[in-house]
């Protein structure tokens, strides 16, 4: 047996220090070294095909003995979700038309707009560390370091090495993943408190108040006075859409201007077509409209029962952060923010969707998750906020990759 | 130079290592046991270090993280330290047996992966990642280390094939033997 000595232990030691210097070299990134890993990869790829030729039915035992029961109880957890799905799949279909026009007309970037690229997860993390996936495309596919990764259920993660044919994403849940994202709170508690001391509430916005010092006909005139100098105008949208309009109101002259035309709206007296200007002015005059209507309902109803059903206005608040993989077991965890109670209060089951911004690597609005978690931070520091995820990384199959670059790198490719 | 290559380990460890690593990144990605991807090289490292001392072991557990690191795209040489390491552990407290049995060479095997699972982190630490150290480390050593052990009677002799190591021929001296 192995007899220990000064020469062996040089031995070691060498390797050690070889393996060290390697380090060094990788980190501070070397072109051969990369060189190095296509070569191995392309080495590795017919190796690893025939040993998952024969693997590949003892894989498949083993996944029917262990998870037969839990795949019977999804299956049928799935079949419920789905019911459940189409029934709101129109309504949801309806809101993301409406979302594309409103980004359209500010021209924001959204999801919708970005080309995706379909792809199968080939393969998982070999050790305990990190939280990496393979998947089947690669540059040839048109994809490139840094772009986000989505399922249907949203954020997973980023790419970070891509071969011709293969690329590794790096999961939400790595410890080197970070990404800005908006908490979107909605900022009603403080008017369900209000509400709640006059009245009762039902528990989903909408609260039953008592009358107020005003008489119900005081009401009725204040809401005539309101609806009778509303200013809104109807906008027919190119391809048979009409933007929806408010009660009969007098035409409005929209101001002209040099702003940049917007080609999807036409004016319905000229048939010319409307700058941003003029159609946000269409907007504000839709939104007072839409808030007359409403409460002139609320007057006719307090003057029928003498109580009024007024439905709580759910004004959304967004706060920003950092959102950051803690390994694998952990929930991410929200970093940095800025707690300001009197803009947001964050609680749990707040929305998480990606910030976006010219200098991130994913678009605003992909969904990665909910809080599920919140704790207090001493000092000025914001809460830390653990969020639970969307999408199931333990189950991936298929991933699409945004083919997104961020405005600041445009330019450049 | 070509000679010494061809009758080195290396014409061996290197087919060798590549279809343990095919069978790591394809078959024990799946097998995960408690949720741990059970470590094939580094027990494999251990093993070597078990059945050639030290030495040997450190320089299959060297080749195996690097071509380890190569392949999965972590930091090169931040596995084939910590399978340098195993290999080396291993071979260390294999001197304490000059023909271990089969189940004390399982314990030194697990011993080893051990302590390469647990360098793993360490080495991450120094070049500056975040919380290396996942919640469940101590669950991840325990299953790789069982594991290994479990697979040491076969590694064990893949090791000796490699490393071209004879088994041991010399045996106890009866007691009444004159020295």
């Amino acid at each position: 047996m192995a007899i220990y000595s000064v020469g062996r232990r040089r031995v070691i030691l060498a390797l050690l220090l070889t393996s060290a210097l390697l380090l060094t070299l990788d980190l501070r990134g070397n072109p051969f070294i990369d060189r190095g890993r296509d070569a191995v990869s392309r080495v590795m790829d017919p190796v690893e095909s025939a040993v998952a030729v024969v693997t590949n039915p003892l894989e498949r035992a083993w996944n029917g003995i262990v998870n037969f029961d839990e795949v019977e109880r999804e299956n049928q957890a799935l079949q419920d979700q789905l019911d459940r799905l189409i029934g709101t799949q129109a309504a949801a279909e309806a809101a993301v038309l409406q979302a594309q026009e409103i980004l359209a007309l500010n021209n924001l970037p959204a999801l919708s707009g970005i080309d995706t690229e379909l792809a199968q997860v080939i393969g998982g993390a070999a050790n305990n560390i990190d939280q990496v996936i393979e998947i089947n495309k690669g540059r040839s596919s048109g994809i490139s370091v840094g772009m986000p990764v989505v399922n249907q259920a949203g954020l997973i993660g980023k790419v970070t090495s891509v071969t011709d044919t293969t690329a590794r994403v790096m999961l939400v849940t790595d410890t080197n993943y970070a990404v800005g994202v908006t908490v979107t709170a909605a900022a009603d508690a403080e008017a369900a408190t209000a509400g709640e001391s006059a009245g009762e509430s039902d528990g989903d916005g909408t609260v039953i108040t008592s009358p107020s010092g005003l008489t119900p006909e005081e009401i009725e005139e204040q809401a005539e006075a309101a609806t009778s100098t509303s200013t809104t105008t109807t906008t027919t949208v190119a391809g048979g859409t009409e933007a929806p309009t408010g009660p009969p109101t007098p035409e409005t002259t929209l101001p002209g201007g040099s702003d940049p035309v917007i080609p999807n709206f036409v004016d319905p007296v000229t048939g010319e077509p409307l700058t941003q200007e003029q159609v946000l002015l269409i907007a504000e005059g839709e939104a007072l409209a839409a808030t007359e209507a409403a409460a002139a309902a609320a007057a006719a109803e307090l003057a029928a029962t003498g109580t009024t059903t007024t439905t709580v206005p759910v004004v959304v608040r967004k706060e920003y952060g950092a959102l950051e993989g803690r390994g694998r077991r952990l929930l991410p965890q929200i970093r940095f923010v800025e707690d300001n109670p009197s803009l947001a209060e964050l609680t749990i089951g707040d929305l998480v969707e990606t910030a976006g911004g010219s200098t991130s690597l994913a678009p605003p609005g992909i969904p990665v998750g909910r809080v599920a978690n919140r704790a207090d931070r001493p000092g000025s520091g914001g809460p830390l906020l653990d969020v639970e995820l969307n999408a199931d990384l333990t189950r991936l199959n298929y991933v699409r990759v945004v083919l997104y670059k961020p405005l600041s790198e445009v330019g450049e490719s | 130079m070509l000679a010494a290559f061809i009758q080195g380990p290396l014409v061996r460890i290197i087919p060798v290592g590549l279809v343990l690593l095919a069978l790591q990144r394809t078959l024990l990605v799946d097998f995960k046991v408690a949720g741990v991807v059970i470590e094939l090289l580094m027990a494999t490292a251990a093993a070597a270090g078990v059945a050639g001392g030290s030495e040997r072991g450190a320089i299959m557990g060297f080749t195996l993280g690097l071509m380890f690191d190569l392949v999965e795209g972590t930091p090169l040489g931040s596995t084939a330290i910590a399978l340098t390491i195993a290999g080396t552990v291993a071979g260390l407290l294999a001197l304490v047996a000059a023909d271990p049995q089969w189940w004390l060479g399982a314990l030194f095997v697990a011993l080893g992966t051990a302590a390469g699972v647990l360098m793993v982190p360490v080495v991450r630490l120094f070049i500056g990642e975040n919380h290396p150290f996942s919640s469940d480390l101590v669950v991840v050593v325990i299953v790789t280390a069982a594991a290994a052990a479990l697979m040491s009677p076969a590694l064990i002799p893949l090791c000796r094939w490699c490393l071209r190591v004879k088994q041991v021929e010399w045996k106890q001296p009866l007691p009444d033997t004159p020295l």
